[in-house]
């Protein structure tokens, strides 16, 4: 009980993830920074981002409930750190895997956005509730792909435990060493753009036409844990895409290591120049992207999938 | 008197004694009722602990308690009371209460008669009395519920005539009536006309599709404390209980068969929540949404390997519990409210914090969403559908996928119901309500919070609890299920909100300031408000479903109305006939005469 209380709260989940998401999102931002030729923040500043806004005082819209407009963000970040916890798990010690973990996983993933849609619809405010309605829109449209491609591995792999799934990835070879599994390796890359809500997926906080949408309300602590489920979210969210698709992070020796951490770089680098090569889509257009051709190369991706290719 | 005896004949008799009862004493009547219910409810606890049972009647076994139907009588028990002690305050108002008992305590019994019976006629007598009952109380509400019931009772009606056919069948074919005694496989003709007419009286029972429509339209119209007793759970259990009981026990299933079944569970799910998507009225979203939840308990049973059917069973047991729960929080807020139009509801969390938080767990669970009991049972379901595709059946990705997206399209109607009824912005509210701390009565929020509580422990403990005394005895073959502990996962979410508390005060969190919603400088007026109606009006307003969703506001998917079509068009030709010729008529009659002669005496 103890363990998975430290597991949870100091390594692999809360406190390792959140440092890992604030680095990482500071690659992101430098990135963006550099591509836009200006010089960027300092590796440090989203901490201070996040130490400046624990501080700040928490502005309640009038009229709402305190408790329904606080909770979100909690549970949003307990959600994103139990992934994380998982997964971590699991790629340190595959054995610890139960049936129907990959499940679970794609279940607690969808629980930010879930937070994000409910606290904005807690705002009372009507450009919060269109970011929520826009938000909620947006996880029917890459859910339905996401769900697809995720089949691909468990047709290739023949289980839905995510330790079997890189034990089997390290005997026999990777998901995307198949046609089948770099196609659905593909869509899942665009869902993940826009489970990360990152341009061209942006639609629900678009900045210069509803003002953050859903999280325009938020201020102080409780902004800052939004914040914080984002960066961690950009750091999970690859990891969780190597370990299907991509046969894990290896174990033991340095180079495997160091070989799985420039698997997640190649992630984060497409996630970077999507976001930085690209302007934002209407609602519509990503539904029908998503429901049209993503879908439909997702199922093309079964197909091969079991005919064997 | 045997013991099993007693909850069938004690709410009907009683039942009926209410009926003959004047006006006056409602109070009696009231109290009559809760107390019969409480009875009732204790009794089938009872019987459980006791089970199996049987008693005979000269030398036949006519009733029988076995596992399957033991947990199916006592969520009869459970509903029955808590429905009872909704309705005291929900129907304290109504001229009609005394029927309303009246009928809701036969149902209770007729209902434990079905789940009791081990002989087709006796099952057959009693489905054809819940259907009349049905009917009688969803016409109860007044004039415009008429025609909801009207339409329940033929497709219900209808498919017990069917029924009837089908058992007719089995005893042609076995010479047997008792259910424990027929085991008949599924191959060749008559057997499969057989299974497929009592398959059907289940479908429409649970409202699967194509037999779906009165459920929309029974929520929408009738009164909610009879749309959560009947279609949302007492007729999901017997509908789906006779599908178990037929796919189990008396048939020996096919694979056709077994496809056949997910095809029309996996529609349902996907087109039913679809609809509901796009439903502007609280109470026939929640319709649709129930029509659903049929879909994933078809396909479950549908999948025939243990772990699907245990999890098709436990699906059962939960929906009837949380689609009670969404619906008696809808009656509460109708309660206060005095409309379920979305466009017309919003801001009520604050105003109904316990109702609120009631509806949040319950739609939580009914979308999936660990670790709540809806979670356990689609992933129970989900199982069963991998395991079938190990077994080489090479559609089973598509089932799947049909079950995923169906839950989240099932969360997405719940975030827009959420959105318009409790949270949003607050639309026109009755002053005396706005300041007040309006929840309703304890009467009426104790069952929500019994159901809601029942969502929450069915899931935390979905083994230790449930599935291990109620659903796994009942399926022959689960003998170990591989089982994720969500009692963990939850602890460590709880401890992270905790946690997240934690900095919550260290960031000075309790230095809170109330301010007006800022909409980027702009003054915020009266009528600018994100109502429930627009929420998904961009997937309305898509091509291909915006056909689909126009079909279905004219009716083109509705049996009914289709089969109405059918019969007037059918009329039609015999109406030209029917000139009023006096004339006419006498020389059809000579017509007739002259053949019937023909007949007779050649």
């Amino acid at each position: 009980m103890l363990k998975s209380v430290f597991y949870f709260v100091i390594f692999p989940g809360f406190l390792f993830t959140a440092v890992v998401g604030l680095l990482v999102s500071w690659i992101d931002r430098k990135v963006t920074a550099r591509v836009q030729w200006r010089v960027g923040p300092p590796w440090w500043q989203n901490f201070a981002d996040f130490v400046k806004l624990l501080g700040k005082e928490t502005i309640i819209p009038q009229g709402t409930s305190r408790f329904h407009f606080i909770t979100p963000p909690l549970l949003s970040i307990s959600a994103i750190t139990l992934v994380s916890t998982l997964l971590w798990v699991m790629l340190i010690n595959p054995h610890k895997s139960f049936l129907g973990d990959l499940i679970v996983v794609v279940y607690l993933l969808m629980m930010p956005a879930m937070a994000v849609v409910m606290g904005g619809a807690a705002s009372g405010n009507p450009l919060a509730s269109m970011g929520a309605s826009r938000e909620m829109k947006l996880v029917l449209g890459y859910e339905l792909p996401f769900v697809l491609a995720l089949i691909v591995p468990i047709i290739k792999t023949d289980t839905i435990r995510l330790g079997e799934m890189i034990r089997f990835q390290a005997e026999d070879g990777v998901v995307i060493g198949s046609w089948s599994g770099i196609i659905a390796f593909l869509v899942a890359i665009v869902c993940m753009q826009a489970k990360l809500t990152l341009v061209p997926f942006d639609i629900p906080e678009a900045e210069t036409e509803i003002m953050s949408g859903p999280y325009i309300e938020y201020s102080g602590p409780a902004l800052a844990m939004f914040k914080l489920t984002r960066a961690m979210m950009l750091f999970v969210l690859p990891v969780f895409l190597v370990l299907v698709f991509w046969g894990g992070f290896g174990q033991g020796s340095f180079w495997s290591v160091l070989l799985g951490i420039l698997k997640y770089v190649v992630l984060l680098v497409v996630i970077v120049l999507i976001r930085n090569t690209n302007p934002r889509l209407r609602i519509d257009q990503a539904m029908r992207f998503f429901w049209g051709l993503v879908t439909g190369v997702a199922t093309l991706a079964i197909i091969l999938a079991l005919i064997g290719a | 008197m045997d013991l099993m005896l007693y909850p069938i004949v004690l709410p009907i008799a009683v039942g009926l004694l209410c009926l003959a009862m004047p006006r006056r004493v409602k109070g009696i009547v009231e109290r009559t009722a809760l107390i019969v219910s409480i009875t009732i409810f204790g009794l089938t606890v009872f019987l459980f602990s006791q089970k199996p049972l049987h008693w005979m009647w000269d030398a036949n076994r006519f009733l029988r308690l076995d596992n399957l139907s033991g947990f199916v009588l006592l969520a009869v028990g459970l509903f029955g009371f808590l429905i009872v002690l909704y309705s005291i305050v929900f129907m304290r108002d109504k001229i009609y209460s005394n029927i309303y008992y009246a009928y809701l305590l036969c149902t209770i019994g007729i209902a434990s008669g079905i789940v009791l019976a081990n002989d087709l006629v006796l099952l057959a007598v009693f489905w054809g009395l819940s259907g009349l009952t049905l009917y009688l109380m969803i016409g109860i509400a007044g004039a415009g519920a008429s025609a909801a019931a009207k339409k329940a009772l033929v497709i219900v009606g209808g498919a017990d005539s069917l029924m009837i056919l089908g058992i007719a069948i089995v005893w042609f074919l076995m010479g047997s009536f008792t259910i424990d005694r027929i085991s008949l496989p599924v191959v060749g003709l008559l057997p499969v006309i057989a299974f497929l007419c009592l398959a059907i009286a289940a479908f429409a029972k649970v409202g699967a599709m194509p037999f779906h429509s009165w459920i929309p339209e029974t929520a929408e119209k009738s009164s909610i404390a009879v749309t959560a007793f009947l279609p949302a759970s007492l007729d999901k259990l017997l509908g789906i209980y006779l599908l178990a009981r037929i796919t189990m026990d008396l048939f020996i299933m096919d694979k056709t068969l077994g496809l056949l079944l997910m095809i029309v569970g996996s529609l349902t799910i996907v087109a039913a929540v679809m609809m509901a998507l796009v439903q502007n009225d609280l109470k026939r979203l929640l319709g649709y949404l129930v029509v659903a939840g049929a879909g994933y308990m078809v396909l479950g049973l549908g999948t025939g390997t243990p772990a699907g059917i245990a999890g098709g069973l436990f699906y059962l047991l939960n929906s009837a519990i949380w689609t009670a729960c969404l619906f008696l929080s809808a009656g509460a807020v109708e309660d206060r409210a005095n409309t379920t139009d979305l466009e017309r509801l919003g801001g009520w969390g604050p105003v109904m914090p316990i109702t609120f938080v009631v509806c949040l767990v319950s739609g939580l669970a009914i979308s999936g969403i660990p670790p709540f009991n809806g979670f356990v049972s689609k992933w129970m379901i989900y199982q069963g559908l991998i395991e079938l595709g190990r077994g080489g059946d090479g559609l089973w990705f598509v089932w799947l996928v049909a079950a995923m997206f169906g839950s989240a399209l099932t969360l997405a109607c719940i975030i827009r119901l959420i959105h318009a009824t409790f949270l949003g912005q607050v639309a026109r509210m009755p002053d005396e309500v706005r300041d007040a701390n309006s929840e309703v009565s304890p009467s009426m929020w104790l069952p929500m919070i019994v159901l809601a509580g029942l969502c929450v422990v069915f899931g935390v403990f979905a083994y230790a609890v449930p599935l291990k005394h109620l659903i796994i005895p009942a399926v022959p073959g689960v003998s170990y299920l591989g089982f994720w502990s969500p009692g963990l996962a939850t602890l460590l979410i709880v401890v992270g909100v905790l946690a997240g508390v934690v900095i919550y005060f260290v960031g000075r969190a309790s230095n809170v300031k109330e301010s007006e919603a800022f909409i980027g400088g702009e003054l915020l007026r009266e009528g600018m408000r994100v109502s429930g109606v627009d929420f998904y009006r961009t997937i309305r307003d898509f091509g291909l479903f915006g056909n689909a969703y126009k079909g279905a506001e004219r009716s083109l998917f509705d049996i009914y109305d289709l089969g109405g079509r059918f019969l007037f068009y059918f009329v039609q030709g015999l109406r030209r006939i029917h000139s009023g010729i006096l004339p006419t008529y006498l020389s059809w009659m000579l017509v007739g005469f002259t053949v019937l002669l023909f007949v007779f005496m050649g």
